[in-house]
């Protein structure tokens, strides 16, 4: 038969832990993947400011979304800001990948100077608690000006939110008065009403 | 719920709180003990060996041969062909299939090469097989299976590679069950999956559906580890690499779309 079985362990290992500053990217890989203790952020956090190489820093944003504390999303929130569309893809996935964290840091993403941020954290109430998502995105519904964050409020509103919301939605679409938010809010209020 | 979260990535919701219980019952009924807090200080000091019983039994085994035959096409028609394009003949050709649950996948892969590679002779292949769940190991080397799992396979097939046995069961024959090797493999641990090696092909299906997203990052991970550069590896047709992780390419062939870890170099 010309299929063979081999003893364990047969192969050697693939990589293993050097330092974050490592010369090669699998160095650098190896000790993103093995830093996981609340301790490690700082210095995941430093190497994820200047890490050039996509793989390392998607081993460093889950070693960070492994971690799930406060200062570890902290760590990552600020990239969701980033021009480098890559890097702010993997930071929000990263984000949703701890959504304990993301809860407690959600209210201050969303009252961000820089509306893409503001545009963007809506996105991540889709994965912190229903309750807890419906209240912020409704309070972000009653203060924001820029139409097009209240929009993306709206599009998870229709996802996850509650009948509280329903006020909300309509205080937003009067005062835009703009066609397609005031069509938006209503298609959310109906899926709303229909999960009663 | 949490304690089965980080010894296995397995996450049970509140909407699976009756399987949770069910299966916690189980396992006080078989050790004895009266209450879930005795059970627990148990679990926690692994008395007994306890912690693998409960792994165990929270592990779902159900499959059966040449299941999504589709990507047993594509391994023979593209993925080994790729391959072994710049290789030497009697060069190794490793495939893992992990989770292998009772042994059902490894030894379909092992069927399927010999009846429909034409190079099967040409290379050394080594099949691996590997699960956290140690009851479905045993009986995956066992390798006795009932009419379910062999309800695909062709007759002529069941008559040329099993042997019947008892109660309605067949035996695989001697020769491939040793062709296979088996491990113990937590898909979250890489001090579990790195020994195994590189591999051409790696078969994770239909359990990245269990884990949470942060477990499938880090399984993602492990996994990449695992594959030669230029490797494939096949998920169960409601997976999507490209929802877990930007490491892998999506390659897609006639029979099935797959991910492929880039070639060295390629990612600086």
């Amino acid at each position: 038969m010309p299929l063979i079985r081999k003893p364990d362990a047969a192969a050697p290992a693939p990589e293993t832990a050097s330092d974050l500053a490592g010369a090669s990217a699998d160095a650098r890989w190896a000790a993103a993947r093995a830093m996981t203790a609340p301790g490690d952020v700082d210095a995941l956090a430093k190497a994820l400011s200047h890490e050039q190489n996509p793989r390392v820093r998607e081993a460093i944003l889950t070693s960070l979304a492994r971690i799930g504390t406060r200062q570890s999303a902290g760590a990552v929130a600020p990239l969701i800001a980033s021009d480098d569309a890559q890097l702010r893809a993997g930071a929000l996935d990263a984000l949703r990948a701890m959504p304990g964290a993301v809860a407690e840091l959600l209210p201050a993403l969303l009252t961000d100077a820089d509306a893409d941020v503001r545009l963007l954290a809506c996105e991540l109430a889709r994965v912190i608690p229903e309750g807890a998502a419906t209240a912020m995105m409704c309070d972000l519904l009653d203060r924001e000006t820029e139409v097009n964050v209240c929009a993306s409020a709206i599009e998870v509103l229709t996802e996850v939110g509650s009948p509280e919301a329903l006020p909300a939605l309509e205080r937003c679409a009067t005062r835009f008065a703009d066609p397609f938010l005031t069509f938006s809010a209503r298609v959310a209020a109906e899926r709303i009403g229909g999960r009663r | 719920m949490e304690f089965v979260y980080r010894r296995t990535g397995m996450i049970f919701t509140e909407a699976k709180r009756y399987y949770v219980e069910r299966r916690i019952a189980d396992r006080m009924e078989a050790v004895g003990s009266a209450t879930f807090a005795s059970y627990f200080a148990r679990l926690r000091t692994d008395q007994g060996g306890e912690v693998e019983q409960f792994i165990n039994a929270f592990t779902v085994n159900e499959t059966y041969f040449y299941r999504e035959e589709h990507q047993l096409k594509c391994l023979t028609t593209d993925l080994l062909e790729e391959r072994v394009r710049r290789r030497a003949p009697s060069d190794a050709v490793r495939i893992w299939s992990v989770p292998c649950s009772t042994g059902e996948e490894p030894y379909s892969l092992a069927i399927w090469l010999l009846e429909n590679w034409r190079r099967v002779d040409a290379y050394e292949i080594e099949i691996v097989g590997s699960d956290i769940d140690t009851k479905a190991l045993r009986a995956a080397e066992e390798g006795v299976f009932g009419k379910r799992a062999l309800m695909r396979l062709p007759a002529e097939l069941v008559e040329r590679y099993f042997v019947p046995a008892e109660d309605e069961q067949w035996r695989i024959l001697d020769d491939l069950r040793q062709s296979v090797r088996f491990s113990q493999v937590n898909l979250m641990d890489p001090a579990q999956t790195r020994p195994n090696g590189r591999f051409d092909v790696i078969f994770c299906r239909n359990v990245l559906i269990y884990f949470d997203d942060t477990a499938r990052r880090i399984a993602a991970e492990n996994l990449y580890e695992n594959l030669a550069p230029g490797g494939f590896i096949c998920l169960g047709h409601t997976e999507s690499m490209s929802r877990i992780s930007p490491l892998f390419e999506v390659r897609r062939f006639a029979d099935a779309i797959l991910y492929q870890r880039p070639i060295e170099g390629s990612d600086g």
